[in-house]
C-alpha cells in the first residue's frame, strides 16, 4: 500500500501545479489510486500461490485436510480484502490531504464495489499467472511489466482525453483497470450513469472468464516447482 | 510392530500406475499392501517412483489406473477424509515465513487441537527435536537441518493414523537422525503406521518391518528385513575397486569369469560381488587383474546387508550400472 498512497500523496499534489483549468488533480486521482488497490491486492495473491508452489508450502497445505479450491478461495479472499482495505485507506489519506470529500454513501458503495470486483478480475489473472509460470525471473518480469502497462495505460492518472493518441485510447478501452477508475471516480464525484452500469457489466463477465481460465490452470498446475 | 493377523490392511495397492506424460511410468503396475501399526519401507534410487507413490498415497496425485484404498477410502473420492487422518513429512522444504513456535502452533490449529493442547505438544516437541534455541526464530533465520527438524517436527503436532516419511532425514545429524527414528517408533508402538522412503539403509534396516525395493515405477522386491537378507544367506558379498579406467572391461571380464551364479554389481570403479564361495571368487579376481594388468586398489569380503538387497535386486533389473 505504500506505492499507492505515494503515488497519491507526491503526483497529487506534484501534477496539480500543471492544472491550468483550476480542477483538483488530487481529489480527481485519489478514486484512480483506489481504483489501483485492485491490481496492488491481485498481485499479492498471485505471489502467495507462487511462493507457496515455489517454497514447498502448496504441497504440504494440500496434504493437510483442505481441498485445492478451499485454498484457491482462500488466496481470492485475501484479495478481495486487501483490495478493499487497501481502497479505504486511500480515501482515508485523501479525505486527509483534501480536507473534505464529496462521496455519498451510495456512490461510495459504488465504487468500493467497483474495486471489489477489480479485485478478482487481478486476482484471477495474477493467480492464472503464478499456475503457469515456473521461473522467478519470468515470473517477476511478468508481474511488474503487467502493473506499468495496466497502471498507466489506464485512467487512474488521466483522462482519456481525446487529445491522447488513437492506440493510447485504444488501450485505454481494453485494459479493465479503466472500467474499475471510472466506476469508482463516478461514485466518489457522485456522477453515475449508465456508461458505468455497462463497465461494470464487462467487467464482471471478463472477471468470470479470467477466473473460470485461473480455476482451470490452477487445478491442472503442478503443486511444487521442484 | 507389526500388523495384527486378520485385521483390515491400512493402505492397499493393486496394479497402481502412473504416467506424467507419454511413454514412461513413475509408477508401473505397482501392488502391496500395509496393515497396521506396521512401517513399511520404500527402497529405490532418485526418480524410481518412490515420491510418486506418496503423492498418489497422499492424495496429491490421481493414479492413471490401478486401485488404491488407503484406510479404507479412495484418494480420487475421498481425499479430505483421508488427509484428516494422515501426516506427511514431504521430502522438499515447506516452511511458513513464521517462527519455529508460529510453525508448531499453525500446524496444531490446521488441524483444530485446541489451544491448550497446542501449547503443550509445542513444548514437547520443542524439547524432544531440540529446537529450544531457537524456537521464536523465523523460518528463514534456520539451518537446512534446523528447518528439517522443525518440518518433522510439527507433524507430530496432530493425531493421526498412518504417516508418511519422504526422506525424512535428509539434512539432519547422527543425534537428530536417532531421535527421529526413536520418535517414530514409539508412536509406532501406540498404533501409528508408517510409510518411510529413504535412500539410508542402515535407517531402513532400524525402522521398517517390511521393504519394497523399488525401481523404474516397479516393485523387485518385497518382504520382512529378516527374509530379504536370508534370500542371500548363502553368499557372501566382496567388495572391490579398481581405476575407473579399467573398470569397465575389467567387471565385464569378472562377470564372465565368475558365471551366472555370481552377481556383479558396478558403479564407476566399484564393485559389489556376491557370491557362494568367496575364498574361490578373491582367487579369481587376483588372477583376472594379473592377466588384465589392471590395479586393484581395494578388496575384501564381508556380511550381506540390505545395501547387498537393494544392490541385487536393481542389477537384476539390468540396471546400466551394474553388469550382473
Amino acid at each position: 500500500m505504500g506505492l499507492p498512497a505515494m503515488y497519491l500523496i507526491f503526483f497529487g499534489f506534484g501534477f496539480q501545479s500543471l492544472s491550468s483549468g483550476g480542477g483538483n488533480y488530487l481529489a480527481f486521482l485519489a478514486p484512480g489510486i483506489m481504483s489501483f488497490q485492485a491490481v496492488m491486492a491481485g498481485t499479492v495473491g498471485g505471489s502467495i500461490l507462487w511462493a507457496d508452489r515455489r517454497w514447498g508450502m502448496l504441497a504440504q497445505l494440500l496434504v493437510g485436510p483442505f481441498t485445492r479450491t478451499e485454498y484457491l478461495f482462500g488466496i481470492m479472499l485475501t484479495s478481495l480484502l486487501l483490495g478493499l482495505g487497501g481502497a479505504a485507506l486511500m480515501l482515508v489519506i485523501a479525505v486527509v490531504l483534501l480536507g473534505t470529500t464529496t462521496v455519498t454513501l451510495g456512490g461510495g458503495l459504488v465504487a468500493f464495489g467497483a474495486i471489489a470486483l477489480g479485485s478478482i478480475f487481478f486476482g484471477s489473472a495474477m493467480l492464472l499467472l503464478a499456475a503457469l509460470v515456473k521461473s522467478n525471473n519470468a515470473y517477476n518480469s511478468i508481474q511488474i511489466l503487467l502493473i506499468f502497462f495496466v497502471n498507466f495505460a489506464s485512467t487512474v492518472f488521466y483522462p482519456a482525453s481525446p487529445s491522447l493518441p488513437l492506440v493510447l485510447r485504444a488501450l485505454f478501452v481494453l485494459n479493465p483497470l479503466t472500467y474499475i477508475a471510472d466506476t469508482a471516480r463516478a461514485g466518489y464525484a457522485g456522477t453515475l450513469g449508465g456508461t458505468n452500469a455497462l463497465e461494470m457489466g464487462i467487467l464482471a463477465v471478463e472477471s468470470a472468464v479470467v477466473l473460470v481460465l485461473a480455476v482451470r490452470a490452477y487445478l491442472r498446475s503442478d503443486v511444487s516447482l521442484e | 510392530m507389526t500388523a495384527l493377523a486378520g485385521e483390515a490392511p491400512v493402505i492397499t495397492a493393486d496394479a497402481v500406475r502412473h504416467t506424467y506424460g507419454k511413454g514412461r511410468y513413475a509408477l508401473d503396475g505397482v501392488s502391496f499392501s500395509v496393515g497396521r501399526g506396521e512401517v513399511f519401507g520404500l527402497l529405490g534410487r532418485n526418480g524410481a517412483g518412490k515420491s510418486t507413490l506418496i503423492k498418489a498415497m497422499t492424495t496429491l496425485i490421481q493414479p492413471t489406473s490401478g486401485q488404491l484404498r488407503v484406510l479404507g477410502l479412495d484418494p480420487r473420492r475421498d481425499g479430505r477424509r483421508i488427509r484428516e487422518r494422515i501426516g506427511v513429512v514431504q521430502q522438499g522444504e515447506s516452511m511458513d515465513f513464521t517462527t519455529v513456535e508460529g510453525n508448531l502452533d499453525l500446524y496444531g490449529y490446521l488441524w483444530k487441537v485446541p489451544a491448550a493442547e497446542r501449547r503443550r505438544r509445542s513444548e514437547l516437541l520443542i524439547e524432544r527435536f531440540g529446537l529450544g534455541e531457537f524456537r521464536t526464530r523465523r523460518s528463514w533465520d534456520l539451518s537446512g537441518g534446523q528447518k528439517r527438524r522443525v518440518q518433522v517436527a510439527r507433524e507430530f503436532m496432530h493425531d493421526m493414523d498412518v504417516l508418511f516419511l519422504d526422506e525424512p532425514t535428509i539434512g539432519l545429524d547422527v543425534l537428530m537422525r536417532r531421535v527421529l527414528l526413536d520418535s517414530v517408533r514409539a508412536e509406532v508402538r501406540k498404533g501409528l503406521t508408517v510409510v518411510f522412503t529413504t535412500h539410508n539403509l542402515e535407517e531402513a534396516d532400524y525402522l521398517c518391518d517390511r521393504i519394497a525395493v523399488i525401481d523404474e515405477g516397479r516393485i523387485l522386491a518385497l518382504d520382512t528385513v529378516a527374509n530379504l537378507k536370508r534370500l542371500y544367506s548363502g553368499k557372501r558379498t566382496v567388495d572391490l575397486t579398481v581405476a575407473e579406467a579399467d573398470a569397465g572391461r575389467f567387471f565385464d571380464a569378472l562377470s564372465s569369469a565368475l558365471g551366472p551364479a555370481a552377481s556383479v554389481t558396478a558403479t564407476a570403479g566399484s564393485a559389489v560381488v556376491l557370491v557362494d564361495d568367496p575364498k574361490s571368487a578373491l582367487g579369481t579376481i587376483v588372477e583376472l587383474a594379473q592377466r588384465l594388468g589392471v590395479q586393484l586398489e581395494w578388496l575384501t569380503v564381508r556380511q550381506n546387508t540390505l545395501e547387498d538387497v537393494f544392490l541385487k535386486s536393481i542389477a537384476h533389473r539390468g540396471d546400466p550400472s551394474g553388469s550382473a
